[in-house]
C-alpha cells in the first residue's frame, strides 16, 4: 500500500479497506518489461472483492510473466477528503503506486450509478477525465462489463472499451500493448490497433451523428473499422482459466465468499433482464471441475462459505448432485454451500432444504409482478398455481421468513397488478399461518424495485414512470401492505430515474456527467450519498433533457445509440419479444424448448452447452 | 494430555489496522488453510473452537497476543507452530506454543495487566519522568470515559502500575507502561497517552506482554515466570 496514508488510516473507518497484505495479493516485481493493468473497481473496496469478473482477470494477467495487475478501489469519502487535503493520488493496493503510472487502468462497468465515481476515481489519480486530454504518458483507460453495451455517456472518458466476455481479449490487449510498447508507438496508433481486436471498442473513432437533436447513426471514422462491434463469447467454459487462489479480504466484504461460476448466461428470456439477453448462450462448467475447483479455492482460502454463482443456479443440469457432493464433503469442517439466486419453483425449496439443513433464515422469491397477466408480459413463467405450491412447501419445510421480490412500473402495468401484489403478499401470509410448522410467527418481506429500460432487451424502447407516478404506485402499495406480518422495502426512484436515463443515453450525456462531479457526485447507489438536487442541477446546466431520455417510449423505427454495440441478440428479436410482450405470450426457454431465434447461436460459433443430467435429475 | 493449544503471537505492522473481529476471521481461515484438526462447535454453524485474550485496539500492534485452540488431535508444538506460521497471514507470527494443563485457568481469567509501549515521536524523555514523577504525587487523575451507558468519571492514578523504562532513541521516546487490563479495571491505551501529555493519535503502540498482576509479580499465560516489578 501507499506509505504515505499510513498517518491517515487511524482517522478513517474501516481502514482494513486500505492496507493490503491479504492472503494471496500479488505482489510482482515492477520491472519495466510488464505491462502494467490496474484493476479499478468504481465503488469501495467492501463492495469491490466480491466482485468475481476482477478475480478472474486478477488471477489471468498475474499468470503472465509479462504482464502484472493489481488493485484499486474508491476511497470512501472521509479517506478522500484526507488524501485531497494533503494532496496525496489514489494509489493500487499492492505496491501503493500511482494509479497514472500503470499501462492501462480498467474500470468495470457494473451498473450507471457507478459512473461519477469513475470520473472521481481519474481526478484523485490526476489522470485527465477525456480522452483527448491524455498524452503519451497517460494510461489508457478501458472498460468492460455489462454496461459497455451501451457506453456511449462514458464515450468521452473511455480510451477503449470490452464487450463480452474478457478471459481470452485480455490476452489479446497484453500481447498488443506489450508489442506496442516496445516499439514506442503513439497513443493513438495503438488505438488503431485495438480497435481491430474484436471485441473492442474505440470510442473516439466513432463519430455520432445527430439531426434535429435526434440521433441517427454512429460512424466509423476510418474505412478498416467495422460498423457493428461484436461481443467476445467462449463456445465453452471449461477452455477458460478460473482463479484457485481468491484474495482473502482481512475487512469484512459483500458476498466475502468462495466462488464458483457453474454456468454462464440465462434463456429464461425475462423481457426486462439485460443479463438474460448479454450473457447468451447458456454454458454449463463440468461438475467434476468445479468440484476440483472448489477443492483448490478451499485449500488456498480458508473460506467457510462455497457459493455456488451464476444467474439462476438451481437450473444448473446437476445442481441437486453437486449441492450434496459438496456438503458432504465440506460438512465436517465448517464449510457451507449457498445458492445466491433460486428461481421460483419448487425445486428450488428442496435444494434450499439440502443446504440449510437446519436453518431456517429466509427464503427469497422473485415473482417480479403481481398478476399473470402481467407475468406472461415480461415473460417470468411462474404461473400463480407455481406460486402456492413453493411457498407451502417452504412454509411446510420449516421456514417461516418470505421475501418477495417485485418491480413497479413494468410496461402495461394496471392498478390490478399492484392490487395483485398486495394480495400476493397476503395470500403468502396466510398460507404461512395455514402451513407453517416453525414456532415462529410468519413474516413476509415485499421488496420493491423500479423498471428501468434497458439497452438490448425487448423493453429498451419503453419509456420508464414519471417519479411522481412511481412514487404514487409505491405509496399506493405501502397503504395495502400495512400488515404487522409484511415488511415493506423500496428502491429510491432516484435511483431508478438515473439509472433509466444513463442506460439509455447516447454520448452527449457526457457533460451532464461531468458537471455532476464537478458539482460533487458520487457514490450515487449509496442511498445517503446520491444528491438528486445536485443531479438535475447537472443536467440543467449542460441542458440535458434527462426525463427525455428516461421517460419517453422509443419509435422501434427510430435509430438506437447503442445499437452498434452488439451483444450478439438479434434487433428483430427483440422487437419480436416486444410485440408478444404486448400480446401477453410468453415464449420459452430455448435450453428446453423450441429455439426462440435470438440469433446469438447464428451470429457466433456458440451454442447451449448444458452437462448431462446425472441419475434421478 | 490437553488438547488444548496455547500460544502466543505478533500482530504486525502489516496486520496493524484489523480489528479483533477480522482477526478471529483471518485465524479461523489460517486454520482451514493449514488443515489444522481443530474441534468444531456443534450446532447450525460449527466453528472452530479458539478463544482470545482481550481484544487489541484498531491500530495497536502487539508482540504478546494469545489464544487458545481445542484440537482433536494430540500435536507437538513445535508442530503446531510450524504449520500454523506457514498459513498465517503475513503479520501474524506464532512466538511460542505449549499444550494447556488440564484445569488451567482461562485466558480471560489468567490476565489482568498489560505492558505497553508507546513510541512518541519527540525527544521527551526527562519532561516524561518529571510529568510521571508529579502525576504520583497527585491524588488522582480524573478523566471522563465513554462506555456504551454514556459517560463516566474514572480516576487513570490507580490503574497505570509503573513505567519500568522510559527510553530515549534519536528524536523519539519509547515509554514502557504496566498498566490495568481485563473487565475489571482496565487502562485505555488512549488514556495512557492522555496521561502522559500526548495526543494518542501520536503515539505507536505496541502491547508488549499480558500478564496474571499478583501483587508485585507479573506472569504471562505461558512461558517463563515472568517479572517483578515496584514502582519506586
Amino acid at each position: 500500500m501507499d506509505q504515505r496514508l499510513v498517518p491517515l488510516l487511524p482517522l478513517v473507518t474501516k481502514p482494513a479497506r486500505y492496507t493490503n497484505h491479504e492472503v494471496n495479493a500479488q505482489h510482482k516485481e515492477w520491472s519495466e518489461d510488464r505491462v502494467k493493468m490496474a484493476l479499478a473497481f468504481p465503488d469501495i473496496y467492501d463492495v469491490g472483492m466480491g466482485h468475481l469478473g476482477f478475480k478472474i482477470l486478477y488471477a489471468i494477467i498475474n499468470g503472465r510473466s509479462d504482464a502484472l495487475a493489481e488493485r484499486v478501489y474508491a476511497p470512501w469519502v472521509d479517506m478522500q477528503k484526507l488524501m485531497e487535503e494533503r494532496g496525496i493520488p489514489l494509489t493500487s493496493l499492492e505496491s501503493g503506486r500511482d494509479l497514472a503510472s500503470f499501462d492501462l487502468v480498467g474500470f468495470t462497468l457494473q451498473h450507471e450509478l457507478s459512473y461519477t465515481n469513475i470520473l472521481k476515481m481519474l481526478d484523485l489519480a490526476g489522470i485527465p477525465r477525456r480522452t483527448s486530454a491524455r498524452d503519451e504518458g497517460d494510461p489508457l483507460v478501458l472498460a468492460g462489463g455489462p454496461c459497455a453495451f451501451n457506453v456511449e455517456p462514458l464515450a468521452d472518458f473511455l480510451d477503449f472499451v470490452v464487450l463480452g466476455e474478457g478471459e481470452e481479449v485480455i490476452h489479446e490487449i497484453l500481447d498488443l500493448v506489450k508489442e506496442k510498447k516496445q516499439q514506442g508507438i503513439s497513443r493513438k496508433e495503438i488505438l488503431r490497433e485495438l480497435a481491430r481486436v474484436p471485441g473492442v471498442y474505440v470510442p473516439s473513432f466513432y463519430q455520432p451523428i445527430y439531426a434535429g437533436g435526434t440521433f441517427q447513426r454512429i460512424e466509423p471514422l476510418y474505412p478498416d473499422l467495422p460498423a457493428q462491434i461484436d461481443k467476445r463469447v467462449a463456445p465453452d467454459l471449461g477452455a477458460l482459466p478460473f482463479p484457485e487462489e481468491f484474495v482473502v479480504p482481512f475487512a469484512e466484504v459483500v458476498h466475502d465468499r468462495t466462488m464458483v461460476e457453474i454456468l454462464r448466461g440465462c434463456t429464461r428470456g425475462c423481457r426486462f433482464c439485460q443479463a438474460g439477453m448479454i450473457y447468451r448462450p447458456v454454458r454449463e462448467r463440468d461438475p467434476e471441475l468445479l468440484k476440483e475447483q472448489v477443492a483448490k479455492i478451499v485449500a488456498s482460502t480458508g473460506y467457510d462459505e462455497i457459493s455456488l454463482s451464476s444467474l439462476s443456479s438451481g437450473d444448473y443440469t446437476q445442481i441437486r448432485s453437486l449441492v450434496k457432493d459438496l456438503i458432504d464433503a465440506y460438512q465436517g469442517c465448517g464449510v457451507s454451500v449457498s445458492l445466491p439466486s433460486l428461481r421460483l419453483d419448487s425445486f428450488a425449496v428442496e435444494l434450499a432444504q439440502d443446504i440449510q439443513k437446519a436453518r431456517k433464515t429466509g427464503l427469497t422469491f422473485a415473482p417480479e409482478a403481481g398478476t399473470q397477466r402481467l407475468r406472461d408480459v415480461i415473460n417470468k413463467n411462474v404461473s400463480d398455481q407455481d406460486l402456492k405450491e413453493v411457498v407451502q412447501a417452504a412454509f411446510q419445510a420449516g421456514w417461516h421468513r418470505i421475501k418477495l421480490y417485485f418491480m413497479i412500473g413494468l410496461p402495461t402495468e394496471t392498478e390490478e397488478d399492484l392490487d395483485g401484489i398486495a394480495d400476493l403478499a397476503h395470500k403468502v401470509l396466510s398460507w404461512g399461518r395455514e402451513f407453517r410448522t416453525s414456532r415462529k410467527r410468519p413474516e413476509v418481506t415485499v421488496s420493491v424495485s423500479s423498471f428501468v429500460p434497458k439497452p438490448h432487451t425487448p423493453f429498451q424502447w419503453v419509456g420508464q414512470d414519471s417519479l411522481e407516478l412511481l412514487t404514487s404506485k409505491q405509496n399506493y402499495l405501502m397503504e395495502r401492505l400495512r400488515h404487522p406480518g409484511i415488511q415493506f422495502s423500496l428502491h429510491q426512484v432516484e435511483h431508478s430515474f438515473l439509472e433509466a436515463v444513463f442506460s439509455r443515453g447516447d454520448r452527449r450525456l457526457g457533460a451532464a456527467l461531468e458537471r455532476a462531479v464537478d458539482l460533487g457526485c458520487q457514490f450515487d447507489s449509496w442511498g445517503d450519498q446520491l444528491r438528486f438536487d445536485l443531479w438535475l442541477q447537472a443536467f440543467k446546466d449542460t441542458g440535458i433533457d434527462a426525463v427525455h431520455y428516461a421517460q419517453r417510449d422509443i419509435d422501434p423505427a427510430e435509430a438506437l445509440p447503442w445499437s452498434h454495440l452488439s451483444p450478439g441478440v438479434d434487433a428483430e428479436f427483440l422487437l419480436r419479444e416486444w410485440n408478444l410482450a404486448r400480446q401477453g405470450v410468453p415464449t420459452a426457454d430455448c435450453r428446453w424448448d423450441l429455439c426462440s431465434r435470438c440469433g446469438v447461436c447464428f451470429n457466433y460459433p456458440v451454442a447451449n452447452r448444458l452437462v448431462e443430467a446425472s441419475r434421478g435429475e | 494430555m490437553s488438547k488444548t493449544m496455547r500460544f502466543q503471537f505478533r500482530k504486525g505492522p502489516e496486520v496493524r489496522f484489523l480489528s479483533h473481529l477480522d482477526l478471529v476471521r483471518a485465524m479461523e481461515r489460517a486454520v482451514r488453510r493449514a488443515g489444522l484438526p481443530m474441534a468444531y462447535s456443534e450446532g447450525f454453524s460449527p466453528r472452530p473452537i479458539m478463544s482470545y485474550s482481550f481484544a487489541l485496539p484498531v491500530g495497536v500492534l502487539s508482540e504478546a497476543e494469545y489464544a487458545d485452540f481445542r484440537l482433536t488431535e494430540e500435536l507437538e508444538p513445535a508442530e503446531f507452530m510450524e504449520l500454523f506460521n506457514r498459513h498465517l497471514p503475513p503479520g501474524f507470527r506464532v512466538l511460542q506454543a505449549a499444550h494447556l494443563p488440564q484445569g488451567a485457568p482461562s485466558l480471560m481469567s489468567g490476565i489482568n495487566a498489560a505492558l505497553w509501549k508507546l513510541h512518541l515521536p519527540v525527544a521527551a524523555r526527562e519532561e516524561i519522568q518529571e510529568r510521571w514523577r508529579r502525576l504520583q504525587a497527585e491524588d488522582s487523575f480524573v478523566v471522563e470515559r465513554q462506555t456504551k451507558k454514556g459517560t463516566r468519571q474514572v480516576d487513570l492514578l490507580p490503574l497505570v502500575y509503573g513505567l519500568p523504562a522510559v527510553l530515549e532513541t534519536g528524536d523519539a521516546v519509547e515509554v514502557h507502561c504496566l498498566a490495568a487490563l481485563g473487565s475489571e479495571a482496565n487502562l485505555r491505551v488512549e488514556e495512557l497517552a492522555l496521561l502522559l501529555g500526548f495526543n494518542p493519535a501520536e503515539a505507536l503502540v505496541t502491547r508488549m506482554g499480558q500478564f496474571k498482576k499478583e501483587g508485585s509479580h507479573y506472569r504471562p499465560p505461558l512461558g517463563n515466570r515472568g517479572f517483578t516489578w515496584t514502582e519506586s
